[in-house]
């Protein structure tokens, strides 16, 4: 079990410190950490589980703030590192983003969430909406509340109902003068694509992203037009697990606010919406280089947000890059990023210019991976459609929203 | 002292360097403690902010302990809790003045507010000052009987806090029933899961003393137990189910019917958002099947499509915990995966260890039908930016030839990595042509025109640079300017600055001279004379060991050099497999991360003896990169020796199994033998030290000498009528540490007699060590046995895998009496070697 949890600021201060059990940590495991971390740099940085002389270490980094827990006993390491996350998670949403200065100005809040979070070196509660009633956020309302009331405490005087309530992400007495329930469909495809522009490799990971609010208790039902394309899917704990099963339908008593329903796995896609074409070709110690980007497959709503990014390989001294659309920057790291936003109806975007290859090498062996982004807002690639969601008792004045979203994960065309 | 203040990192100017704030602190915590006045909480509450973010960015704030206690006295909860935050850091530096605070917890634990109640109590436990346990007892009792779960559930744990404190203290009290009465009766699931999680700590400590301890440990796991926390959970947090999942994993259900049922309730699991619960249930539907093969292959299928979203979904930190899990389950069983290959391409922005991970995966899943795709896109890594992942990707491809029956397409691939001029391609692919053409010397002619086009100049790697000598003296008949360049060589003895090389330059010439005497004449006596008066042992031995064989009848040191081989048809594994099942055996844990059993980091004290060990099992490790700094010297050590370990070991191996490989005599197979564990013996007397009693027998064991053991034991009486069932053996076997693990080589005419496993049982039997369970075909054979010493009850049980193929036995030994156990292992030893003879 976890015996101590440091948050590091990204100049590696210990901004906070929660010991869990009687086995104290010393501070000095951080001062380790951060010199393994200043030595190794990146590598180490985005390593999650590692063995220190004396503890075995997670980490995980949001914001510039690490996250460090530290054990000695053998432990399942993803449940250490879910942890973390839903700590960091728990913490954005509390202070409203993540940063030293917020994290400084709440330590006590941290604390007290802490306290509540975990006992002993043991998960407790990670629930948002319980702790919320535990322990009330530093909001705007509440400062203004305490002002007007003179009630100063930030702690509620009640436990939650629903620490008690068999529906454990929800209490039973909220109440909305208008009720609202947004459903969004969040796509993010991967794609490999060679340099002979075949698609190795196509898939989307997406989530069902819902922002409820509902007086009661009420229970919902979710159906798609075409659940069989979706290859792996994991659900939140409010979905009951029989009726999808049986009919593919997701019935569930949503948490209160904003929630990831579901996320699923579509693999074998055919179609891609954007193309990139690049040529290299290299003698006599220059290189030539010439892209063109483009629409393949039209998804029939407007693609933005289109950029391309590739590290200049190593042998290159120097690159001039000039575009007929958009703006092209070298970065001081050798990163070429060419921002394109959308792709104008008169003609294709390129690049085109000369890279100087290192003195002494004719040609250049190893080029460069095109890794492109892109956003289409209004559909999901994947091809999954809401059928509808019903609830069973209808409040008075519902207001039912549906949204979709596509956008480049790791996307990349090699050259 | 806590925190000390001067263990921080030089201050930084905004930090406050401590000593006049603190006093400064001080006189106006004494100002507020006994006043009044209205809004005097809103000033405490900002002094005790101020008071707790020094304690915070590491300045020692005790000294205050006193005024806090005094101004404690609150109704504002906020003030409470940083109170009980200050107190819980310093009590147990000031035992005396914790005293203080004991009167305002054990009020508040009164409260009633049952958050102020649970809040106080928790502190109260949290203090870990012994001899404050005494007012601890009660409020604990009345806590675990509050009627408000918050309080209950804070209670538990502080149960669990007490034992660490005094455990004789928490037993007297009679906690430990208390908790099995709420576990198996609270409505409420997070008393139940914190229950759960005490009484496991509580009685696994505590069975090593008490009897009744142990009975209560093996109650948790017992069905009725096992059914009711399964019934209910749904209900339990995400955290207490992964609780509940490791409890279950643990558990040896009596039938099969049993099985299906555990499964069926937790099939839903495998949805779950948090993949600590995935995880879990995966861990529990693999151990559940472990002995019905056909439904733990379909559980593999089940568990496949769940982990792969893992792997795609959540942050990069979760992905790689879930990416080390899915790799040892690639591992094992490849052929379920091989469909899913290209979810083991690599994407440019994943970092390298994430990388490495999946090419081998992508190596192990390789087969006739996805070869031609995985190879192409392999062959897109070797000119990737990163260059130990091109290397990689090029062993990789490398892996594959030598694992696949047709490897036209990929032996053209290996060719054009030669020709692509980059030093480390040409250097990497070289050392694969070298195994390939030991593999499928059919390809010789391929090979051969490519490698000789070039330049030695241009390798300069020790590894790439032996390869290529390699080939020049083995188709020095095929490559007409060899003698040359091996002449070439020779004169530029003197700067190459590898021992390893130049070994290898010796035997070519050597091979050369046989084939093509009258070029290599010269290049001989150079190269002799040059070894002769090397400064490295090996060399200017293996030159002493030439020239003496040469003198002594050269036609016979044409055997010795240029024996026919046979082709290599399988490479010996670098991981042993047993390591691999040890890991699998501790899935959902560090383990995996770390691809090594828990015992070799976890367990300081036995670490040396079973690193060693372990090191015997595989001599020929490759170079894994491991993070851990405490191995990384000895796999440097090993890296160095592993071309010439893999190359030689194939001789010394041959020559032990008396040349069912070699057409050689015996007495020049000897000879070879001795010469070549001499690297190996090399590195192991380094360890000589750390082994103690088992280096000596290890050592001759691998020189084949049959000397014997230092001291004469004393003889071990087994028990020849000893029985042990099933379920015991497998609890055993998971819960005993690995006394001796080590390879033994079978002489052939046991290899002969093992024609089924049944042979070897009888023959085990009457030397009164059972078999519990085997299996296998030829040529790899498992068994799994047990013996019981004669009078006592200390058991010991075996694992013992042999190939008949290398006449190897690869023997894992797990005892009661830690005592006994080289002797135990000595008569097994003995029992196996007189297998086959009449």
């Amino acid at each position: 079990m976890l015996q101590c949890i440091f948050l590091l600021s990204d100049s590696g201060e210990v901004m906070l410190e929660k010991q869990l059990t009687g086995h104290r940590v010393d501070r000095s495991i951080c001062d380790w950490f951060w010199n393994q971390a200043i030595s190794q740099g990146d590598s180490f940085k985005q390593q999650s589980v590692i063995a220190s002389p004396t503890h075995y270490l997670f980490q995980i980094v949001r914001e510039g703030i690490t996250f460090l827990a530290c054990t000695q006993v053998e432990m399942p390491p993803l449940m250490a590192i879910e942890f973390l996350c839903r700590v960091a998670d728990v913490l954005s949403d509390y202070l409203e983003g993540l940063n030293e200065d917020l994290i400084k100005d709440n330590f006590v809040i941290v604390y007290e969430l802490l306290d509540e979070m975990i006992d002993n070196g043991f998960p407790l509660t990670t629930e948002p909406n319980i702790l919320r009633e535990m322990i009330s956020p530093p909001n705007i309302v509440s400062k203004m509340l305490s002002v007007v009331t003179g009630n100063s405490s930030n702690v509620s005087d009640t436990l939650p109902g629903a620490t008690s309530s068999c529906v454990p992400w929800r209490t039973s007495d909220i109440k909305y003068a208008n009720n609202e329930v947004y459903v969004d469909l969040v796509e993010e495809m991967d794609a490999i694509i060679n340099r002979d522009g075949v698609l190795v490799k196509c898939e989307i990971y997406g989530e069902v992203q819902v922002n409820s609010h509902i007086t009661g208790v009420p229970d919902l039902t979710l159906s798609f037009t075409n659940p069989s394309i979706l290859d792996d899917v994991r659900f939140h704990p409010c979905v009951r697990f029989r009726p999808w099963e049986s009919h593919q339908i997701l019935s569930f008593v949503p948490p209160d606010g904003q929630f990831k329903l579901m996320s699923y796995r579509v693999k074998k896609l055919k179609s891609i919406p954007i193309y990139v074409k690049p040529q290299l070709t290299s003698d006599a110690g220059t290189c030539r280089i010439n892209l063109m980007v483009g629409i393949k497959n039209d998804p029939g709503k407007m693609i933005d947000s289109i950029t391309l990014q590739f590290q200049l390989p190593p042998p290159i001294l120097s690159a001039d890059l000039t575009s007929n659309h958009g703006v092209v920057n070298i970065l001081s790291n050798k990163i070429c990023s060419w921002s394109i936003d959308r792709i104008p109806k008169d003609r294709t975007p390129s690049l085109s210019g000369t890279l100087a290859v290192e003195t002494g090498l004719e040609r250049l062996h190893v080029f460069p991976i095109f890794q492109v982004g892109f956003r289409i807002q209004g559909v999901a690639l994947s091809g999954l459609q809401i059928d509808k969601l019903d609830l069973k008792v209808v409040p008075n004045r519902l207001y039912k929203g549906f949204r979709a979203l596509t956008r480049a994960g790791l996307y990349e065309v090699r050259s | 002292m806590a925190p000390p203040a001067q263990s921080q990192r030089s201050p930084s100017p905004s930090q406050p360097s401590g000593k006049s704030e603190v006093t400064d602190l001080k006189t106006q915590l004494r100002q507020l403690a006994g006043s009044r006045a209205p809004g005097v909480d809103d000033s405490k509450r900002e002094l005790f902010k101020k008071v707790i973010s020094y304690m915070t960015i590491g300045i020692d704030v005790s000294s205050l302990f006193g005024e806090m206690v005094m101004c404690s006295a609150t109704s504002d909860i906020v003030l409470k809790k940083m109170c009980y935050l200050y107190v819980g850091n310093y009590a147990k530096g000031n035992p005396e003045l914790a005293l203080l605070t004991i009167n305002f917890l054990q009020r508040d634990c009164k409260d009633e507010d049952p958050m102020i109640r649970g809040l106080a109590l928790r502190s109260l436990s949290s203090l870990r000052v012994e001899n404050l346990v005494e007012y601890l007892v009660g409020p604990l009792g009345s806590g675990l009987k509050d009627n408000n779960s918050y309080v209950r559930m804070v209670a538990v744990m502080g149960v669990l806090k007490l034992y660490h404190i005094s455990a004789a203290t928490c037993v007297d009290a009679d906690f430990p029933a208390t908790l099995k009465h709420l576990m198996l009766h609270d409505p409420d699931t997070q008393v139940v899961a914190n229950c759960l999680s005490a009484l496991q700590e509580i009685w696994s400590s505590e069975a090593s003393t008490s009897e009744e301890a142990s009975r209560e440990k093996e109650t948790l796991i017992s069905k009725p137990v096992i059914f009711y926390l399964l019934n209910r959970i749904k209900e339990f947090s995400e955290w207490a189910q992964c609780l509940l999942l490791e409890l279950v994993a643990k558990y040896v259900p009596a039938d099969s019917n049993e099985i299906f049922d555990i499964m069926n309730l937790l099939e839903d699991r495998l949805q779950h958002a948090n993949g600590a619960v995935v995880l879990a249930t995966i861990k529990v539907f693999l151990q559940l099947t472990l002995s019905m093969a056909d439904v733990h292959q379909e559980v593999y299928e089940r568990i496949k499509a769940p982990l792969l979203t893992l792997v795609s979904s959540g942050s990069p930190e979760q992905s790689y915990a879930v990416l080390s899990h899915l790799h040892l389950l690639v591992l094992r069983a490849p052929y379920i995966f091989s469909s899913d290959y290209k979810h083991f391409y690599c994407q440019y922005n994943e970092p390298s260890y994430v990388k490495k991970l999946k090419l081998e995966m992508l190596t192990a899943v390789a087969n006739e039908t996805n070869t031609y795709e995985i190879v192409t896109e392999l062959c897109e890594y070797a000119a990737n930016v990163d260059i130990p992942i091109a290397r990689e990707s090029i062993r990789a491809v490398g892996k594959i030839a030598l694992q696949q029956y047709d490897v036209n397409a990929i032996v053209d691939r290996l060719l054009q990595f030669l020709e692509m001029e980059k030093d480390y391609v040409t250097a990497e692919a070289l050392v694969l042509v070298k195994d390939l053409l030991r593999k499928y010397p059919q390809w010789s002619h391929d090979c051969i025109a490519v490698v000789g086009n070039i330049s030695s100049k241009n390798v300069q790697e020790p590894k790439a640079k032996a390869a290529l000598i390699w080939m020049l003296g083995e188709y020095s008949q095929d490559m007409n300017d060899a003698p040359y360049i091996l002449e070439g060589l020779t004169e530029n003895w003197d700067d190459e600055h590898s021992a390893e090389v130049r070994l290898h330059l010796l035997t070519a010439v050597m091979k050369c001279f046989f084939k093509r005497p009258p070029e290599t004449q010269k290049a001989l006596g150079a190269a002799l004379a040059a070894g002769l008066a090397d400064f490295h042992q090996d060399v200017h031995d293996r030159a002493l060991f030439y020239y003496r064989l040469l003198q002594y009848n050269v036609s016979i040191a044409e055997r010795v050099v240029n024996p026919p081989k046979q082709p290599v048809s399988v490479f010996a594994d670098t991981h042993s497999s047993e390591i691999k099942d040890r890991i699998f055996d501790e899935f959902n844990s560090l383990s995996v991360v770390y691809q090594k059993p828990s015992y070799m980091f976890t367990d300081k004290e036995h670490r040396g003896p079973f690193e060693f060990s372990d090191e015997l099992g595989n001599l020929s490790i490759g170079a894994e990169a491991t993070n851990d700094v405490v191995r990384a010297n000895r796999v440097e050590a090993n890296d160095q020796d592993l071309l010439l370990s893999t190359s030689e070991k194939e001789e010394s191996r041959g020559a032990s199994n008396n040349g069912s490989a070699y057409s050689a005599p015996l007495y020049d197979a000897s000879s070879v033998s001795a010469a070549a564990s001499q690297a190996q013996s090399d590195s192991l007397i380094s360890n000589l030290e750390v082994a103690g009693p088992q280096a000596s027998f290890a050592i001759d064991d691998l020189l084949g000498l049959g000397l014997p053991a230092a001291p004469a034991p004393p003889p071990l009486k087994l028990n020849s009528r000893a029985v042990l069932d099933p379920a015991t053996f497998q609890q055993k076997w998971r819960q005993l540490p690995i006394s001796v693990s080590q390879e033994h080589s079978l002489n052939p005419q046991g290899v002969a007699a093992l024609t089924a496993p049944q042979a070897l049982l009888r023959h085990m039997q009457s030397h009164s060590i059972q078999c519990i369970a085997s299996g296998g075909q030829s040529p790899n054979f498992k068994f799994f046995f047990f013996a019981q010493k004669a009078e006592e009850s200390s058991i010991y049980l075996v694992e013992c895998k042999i190939n008949t193929s290398s006449a190897k036995a690869q023997i894992t030994i797990k005892v009661d009496d830690q005592n006994t156990s080289q002797e135990f292992s000595t008569l097994f030893l003995s029992a196996l070697s007189k297998f086959g003879f009449p």
